[in-house]
């Protein structure tokens, strides 16, 4: 696998003199989704504005699609497609005339653009609007459409600035299929997100951006696994002795793969490497050496954790919309595993 | 624990598609995305029936108001002097240019609403040539000038104006007018990029523009202007492109003057397209 995007040393400086983005190195393979995940101005916008042409960096090397940034820029909106934190759609052209315009600006003819259009109206769920003003659209809907947009001429590369931000659930679990259908078709994909749960589902790969500067990157499930894995809870009936609870302890230390156990109250918590897999051969144990369990619990550590663990402080996510803050609830409420 | 969407991962990414990226000679490619650009703005133009309503409304009410206001000027034996036969006769293709120039500063305007929506980032990110953009917005900006100059000269002729030179003078003023326009709008853009603010785009425009019609024989003859005016007046491209359209209409053939015009205009575009251009590609930044 080679690299599509390298990025190396990238610094930018606005001329008020912030610095949104400082000395940032990484690489995303062809393929894969690769997640930039941080709060607002962490710099993921002025990073990806950065990589798709539209702002100048202030030093540093990129290469996208084996083009430099500095040479090659036409090489480059030659093979990706955008779409940005804030829409970009024409509001007084119909839904279809936006994409069949994107379209032709990608150098496609009027009855392929129009035939690619209708496909991906349909697909977002948009047919039924396909005709109307932009402008009628509500806010969702607008945010398909840009999103669609990127979409028109097959990009081999694809950048997303915090694609879901503003999207009612159902939109967005339909975004997430489709970027990974689109992934399992060979497009790789750069998004950024200040979504943990949405960092964890579609990144291969993520970094983890902070005040301009990567703090930590690699896979979800490794970054999870830095902070200390699944933690097993067993409790034990209340009138458990000391001497049943010694027992316990014993026994879950010896499982193959499982941390120093800790007891508390009556409860003894371990952690172990994948609590969904060993679950099944721990109750086993348990119950063959005659311990009876009242409650059992696992968790998983989440990226938020993970984040805490970097930067020394709660992900701060800004709740601007309705939808927003809905998810942000459901995200921190739900600690739930995929499988 | 597996993770599911990994199983629909193929073991290997296939090679990228060639998709659709452009090809072809440059000059055909500019046409192409040029022709993409005008038909977005030219649609835009003729979708919001307000937007059109009001800008070929207030054409008509200057020329409606204005030559009822001077209607009585026309009379006098110092203007009839002047060769005009009425204030109608002279004062049409001032009515024409101010159009086009009032015209040219909704350009700007368009660019900031672009800039807002964010459609020059789209623009930008697409593989098309930067100066795409402004042909297809300049192509755009004609269109609705030459509209708007037809209605223009149509009320005029139903007011009782007659233009000597016929049809060829007819096209003389509605190109000179919408080129002026243009190269006009040039200067609306440059406003609308370095302010990226369209109350700034307007109130600058107005600034730059009024003065500028004041201080040209729009709404005198030269002749008939104080003598520093008429001075001010030489320096002053909507002078020659007024005089020259009047020309036209009143007298007959001037190709001297239209030359004289055409070279204003071309000296005047020559900065302010340039500088469009310029601030267009600097505001990527």
């Amino acid at each position: 696998m080679t690299d599509l995007i390298e990025v190396q040393n990238l610094v930018k400086v606005y001329p008020d003199g912030t610095r949104a983005v400082d000395d940032v190195t990484f690489q995303v393979a062809r393929g894969e989704i690769f997640g930039f995940l941080g709060p607002n101005g962490a710099g993921k916008t002025t990073t990806i504005r950065v990589l798709v042409t539209l702002l100048p960096k202030t030093s540093g090397r990129a290469l996208v699609g084996g083009h430099d940034l500095d040479r090659e820029p036409e090489e480059i909106r030659k093979m990706i497609g955008y779409s940005g934190q804030f829409i970009g759609i024409d509001i007084d052209l119909t839904g279809q005339e936006n994409l069949v315009l994107q379209g032709r600006l990608h150098g496609m003819s009027l009855a392929d653009a129009r035939g690619r259009a209708d496909l991906l109206l349909d697909m977002f769920g948009l047919t039924e609007a396909a005709n109307k003003r932009a402008g009628a659209y509500s806010g969702g809907m607008r945010r398909r459409l840009d999103l669609v947009q990127a979409l028109v001429h097959q990009p081999p590369l694809l950048f997303l600035d915090e694609p879901t931000t503003g999207l009612d659930p159902q939109t967005r679990n339909a975004l997430w299929r489709h970027l990974e259908e689109l992934r399992a078709g060979g497009t790789t994909i750069f998004l950024t997100t200040q979504y943990m749960e949405e960092a964890d589902r579609l990144g291969d790969r993520l970094a983890i951006i902070d005040h301009g500067k990567i703090v930590v990157t690699g896979e979800p499930d490794e970054l999870k696994a830095g902070v200390g894995g699944d933690v097993v809870t067993i409790a034990l009936p209340e009138d458990t002795d000391g001497e049943l609870i010694e027992r316990a302890k014993r026994a879950v230390a010896a499982f193959p793969g499982a941390g120093t156990p800790t007891t508390f109250d009556h409860s003894v918590a371990v952690p172990v490497k994948d609590a969904g897999r060993s679950l099944s051969e721990l109750v086993r144990r348990l119950d063959e050496q005659g311990i009876p369990i009242a409650k059992l619990s696992f968790t998983t550590p989440t990226l938020d954790e993970v984040f805490l663990k970097y930067t020394g402080e709660r992900m701060r996510v800004e709740e601007t919309g309705h939808a927003q803050s809905s998810m942000f609830v459901t995200m921190r409420g739900g600690r739930r595993r995929r499988g | 624990m597996a993770r599911t969407i990994e199983t629909t991962r193929p073991a290997e990414a296939p090679e990228f598609r060639p998709g659709s990226v452009p090809t072809g000679n440059p000059l055909a490619r500019l046409v192409n995305e040029s022709t993409a650009i005008f038909g977005r703005n030219f649609k835009k133009l003729v979708r919001i029936p307000m937007m059109l309503f009001f800008s070929l409304f207030q054409p008509m009410l200057w020329l409606l108001l204005f030559t009822q206001i001077f209607k009585k000027l026309g009379q006098f034996p110092q203007f009839q002097a002047q060769g005009y036969s009425s204030y109608l006769m002279f004062f049409a293709p001032s009515v024409l240019t101010m159009t086009t120039l009032t015209s040219a500063f909704q350009s700007g305007m368009g660019m900031v609403t672009d800039l807002e929506q964010g459609m020059l980032d789209k623009f930008w990110i697409s593989p098309i040539h930067r100066s795409s953009v402004l042909i297809g917005k300049v192509m755009s900006d004609a269109s609705r000038m030459v509209l708007q100059g037809t209605l223009v000269l149509v009320v005029a002729i139903i007011m009782g104006a007659r233009i000597k030179t016929g049809v060829v003078g007819v096209l003389v003023m509605l190109v000179l007018a919408a080129c002026f326009g243009i190269v006009w709008a040039g200067l609306s853009n440059i406003v609308a990029l370095r302010t990226k603010n369209s109350e700034m785009t307007m109130m600058i425009g107005i600034l730059l523009t009024f003065p500028l019609l004041f201080l040209s024989t729009a709404m005198m003859p030269a002749g008939l202007l104080p003598g520093w005016l008429s001075t001010v007046g030489k320096f002053n491209p909507v002078t020659y492109v007024i005089d020259t359209a009047r020309q036209f209409m009143n007298f007959g053939y001037a190709w001297m003057e239209l030359g004289k015009a055409i070279g204003i205009i071309a000296l005047v575009g020559l900065f302010t397209l340039t500088g469009a251009t310029r601030a267009f590609k600097k505001a990527t930044s």
